[in-house]
């Protein structure tokens, strides 16, 4: 809004420039990386998964915007959030791109990725979870084709490339129904991840699963609003249709009760009796060195403040507090996978006879870990920026004219058969 | 879309059934894997007598030379496990070689598998470095190469030769039970356990003895008289992860 009329130093000049000079810097951090190896890394052998590892969850989690919109809009068939869902199947696309990024930093062996797509272990859930995504990765690419397809540059020189692109939104409502079913294998395995291991009393129980998934929705719903909302202040290009906006808001407020009322019992079952390495991890979080995190990160702010917020009308009506409400749900469930995975490693349950003993370990990251997960959720910044800038990817208004191009198709067609 | 014929509720009613079914399938093949016990053929297993255990730490070594182990990794420390009057008591920790090993159901790349045998095998050529074993392990078993192992191997030639490839950087290594040695042994026609050559370098070495190697499905075995004469344990048995290595309790009156 403030000011586009100069272009070369425009804010958005300066905002490229800045998230350009992060991706270089991450860029330089990975080439180490991948040239000396994980030693320089803050990563042991007690604490193989760290900050990579959160930064991989967390921007999954914030992708479940794409499914769980576009289930809602194809497969509920509320039509009119299809501008919503689009929004977040780009961030999707966004998110899993920047955990494959990341993933390839964190493997030991990057040049064998491929590994899990031939050799499969079907009772690992690390397979499951690589499989899903790079299948869900082919779906996301097909449902945002159309937007791709909005590339003034391409529809000018491959115009009918462009069309043939912009007609894989005919086949939205069974993309629709494979992202539900992947990402509800996936966004749940992530937690089960953790909770099949028994060697991790903290760790080992059925409800990590659900609440990655809830958490999940609830965050990428959230991050899907706050870009769009933010966009919209920010740029011309960007145009919202607030009411749509403050519908899916609402949602996410009642999303958040179901995740704390789940959070609520499964902490609460762990509080009763002891056992060894589950009780001080819990105690890790509720009084420990991970307490703040915990009670203010995720709890109070992460779940209780934008609950509030996004459920009460008049709050969630004032835009600046219902971006705060969002940013702070994003906060929270990126919180909650640091938590999660670092409260897990912390404790050490020893292995020898009588009676367990517990032992405890840190992790702090390094400055290259810590400069190419910048580089990462850089580049993320910066394409979604293109996105908006160049793909209409935030466009409430001429999507809807693209929905309405479609319909009249469906409705002549429909009465043909005379089926229903 | 309308030339499709199963409308979309059919759809999606075909997508769940088939999803479950795949889901069941998958339960009841978890089930039915835990109920078949390892048996048939040759079973290795390790006793470890803590009574003469002193501590020395000669197996530490003598593992880093035989399988070219890096000096900053062990596959084979030697703990401290409590005291029994005023003598310590020590706890040497292989591989436990779980029949229900939480680190070959994890693996997502197959890269850890059971041998026939029950050794937990790792493949270090098809390891992606993902580290979930690391993670899933009870025992602290397994070792991540952060860097790689360059220059001589400081443990050889004192404790003798490198038998097997220095592991590449970016994958996790463990103890194997020096299968190495086993398979060339009875290639040779010799008994692991009975002759140094086809037995594990840790048990070679051990001055006091203190290491038994042999086949459990074997009842003359060393390790299968030594099973059936005294009580043993195994670690974390509660976790039903079945270790491969048992355990004598240390006591005062045989130290």
């Amino acid at each position: 809004m403030k000011t586009l009329k100069i272009p070369k130093l425009s804010p958005w000049t300066a905002w490229a420039g800045f998230l350009g000079i992060i991706i270089a810097a991450g860029l330089v951090a990975g080439l180490i990386v991948f040239w000396k190896g994980l030693v320089v890394t803050n990563l042991t052998d007690l604490v193989p998964w760290g900050l990579w590892i959160t930064i991989d969850l967390s921007s999954i989690a914030v992708s479940a915007g794409a499914f769980s919109l576009c289930a809602v809009v194809y497969l509920l068939g509320l039509k009119r959030f299809q501008p919503v869902a689009r929004t977040a199947t780009y961030i999707g696309l966004l998110g899993y791109t920047m955990a494959i990024l990341t993933l390839m930093l964190d493997i030991g062996r990057p040049d064998r990725f491929w590994h899990s797509m031939v050799f499969w272990n079907q009772h690992s859930l690390l397979w499951e979870v690589t499989m899903c995504v790079a299948l869900y990765l082919g779906v996301l690419l097909l449902e945002t084709l159309p937007i791709f397809a909005n590339f003034r540059w391409l529809r000018s020189r491959m115009p009918r490339l462009a069309g043939k692109m912009s007609q894989a939104h005919h086949f939205a409502p069974y993309l629709a129904i494979a992202g539900l079913a992947l990402s509800m294998l996936h966004q749940s395995s992530l937690g089960a991840l953790y909770g099949v291991l028994k060697a991790r009393p903290l760790w080992y129980r059925p409800d990590i699963s659900v609440l990655f998934i809830i958490s999940a929705v609830a965050s990428g719903m959230a991050l899907t609003v706050f870009a769009s909302m933010l966009s919209a202040r920010l740029t011309r290009r960007a145009n919202v249709d607030d009411s749509l906006l403050d519908r899916v808001s609402q949602i996410i407020g009642w999303i958040l009760v179901l995740y704390l009322y789940f959070r609520f019992w499964d902490a609460l079952a762990m509080t009763y009796t002891y056992q060894p390495g589950r009780t001080e991890g819990l105690y890790l979080l509720t009084g420990g060195a991970l307490s703040f995190n915990f009670w203010v990160g995720e709890i109070l702010l992460g779940i209780l403040v934008p609950m509030v917020i996004l459920i009460n009308k008049r709050m969630r009506s004032l835009p600046l507090w219902r971006m705060l409400a969002l940013l702070l749900v994003v906060g929270g469930v990126t919180a909650y996978r640091w938590d999660t995975n670092i409260s897990g490693l912390m404790i050490i349950l020893s292995y020898l006879p009588g009676e367990p003993s517990i032992a405890y370990t840190t992790y702090q990251p390094s400055l290259i870990e810590f400069l190419a997960g910048a580089g990462v959720i850089s580049y993320g910044l910066l394409a979604f920026s293109l996105g908006v800038r160049y793909l209409k990817v935030v466009d409430h208004h001429s999507v809807e004219t693209h929905v309405q191009e479609l319909l009249p198709q469906r409705t002549q067609k429909v009465p043909v058969p005379a089926g229903d | 879309m309308s030339q499709v014929k199963i409308n979309r509720r059919d759809f999606l009613k075909i997508t769940a059934v088939g999803a479950t079914v795949l889901a069941g399938m998958q339960v009841i093949s978890r089930v039915e894997a835990n109920e078949t016990a390892p048996s048939g053929g040759r079973q290795w297993a390790m006793v470890i007598d803590q009574s003469k255990c002193t501590g020395c730490g000669y197996c530490v070594m003598a593992c880093r030379a035989h399988n070219n182990v890096p000096p900053d990794i062990t596959w084979n420390p030697v703990l401290e496990a409590g005291q029994t009057g005023d003598k310590k008591i020590y706890l040497p920790r292989p591989c436990m070689q779980c029949a229900k090993a939480p680190c070959v159901d994890v693996c997502p790349v197959k890269a850890s598998t059971h041998r026939p045998d029950g050794i937990v095998m790792m493949n270090y050529d098809r390891c992606i470095g993902c580290r979930y074993c690391e993670v899933a392990c009870p025992y602290g078993a397994r070792s991540f190469n952060w860097k790689q192992f360059t220059g001589p191997n400081p443990a050889v030639p004192e404790w003798g030769e490198s038998e097997i490839a220095r592991r590449p950087r970016g994958v996790v290594e463990k103890c194997t039970f020096c299968f190495q040695r086993i398979d060339r042994g009875l290639a040779l026609g010799l008994i692991p356990g009975v002759d140094p050559d086809a037995t594990p370098a840790c048990v070679n070495v051990c001055p006091t003895g203190a290491r038994v190697f042999g086949d459990l499905n074997d009842p003359e075995s060393n390790v299968s008289l030594l099973l059936e004469a005294r009580t043993s344990y195994r670690l974390r048995e509660d976790l039903g992860t079945a270790p491969r290595v048992y355990y004598l309790a240390a006591d005062a009156k045989d130290m």
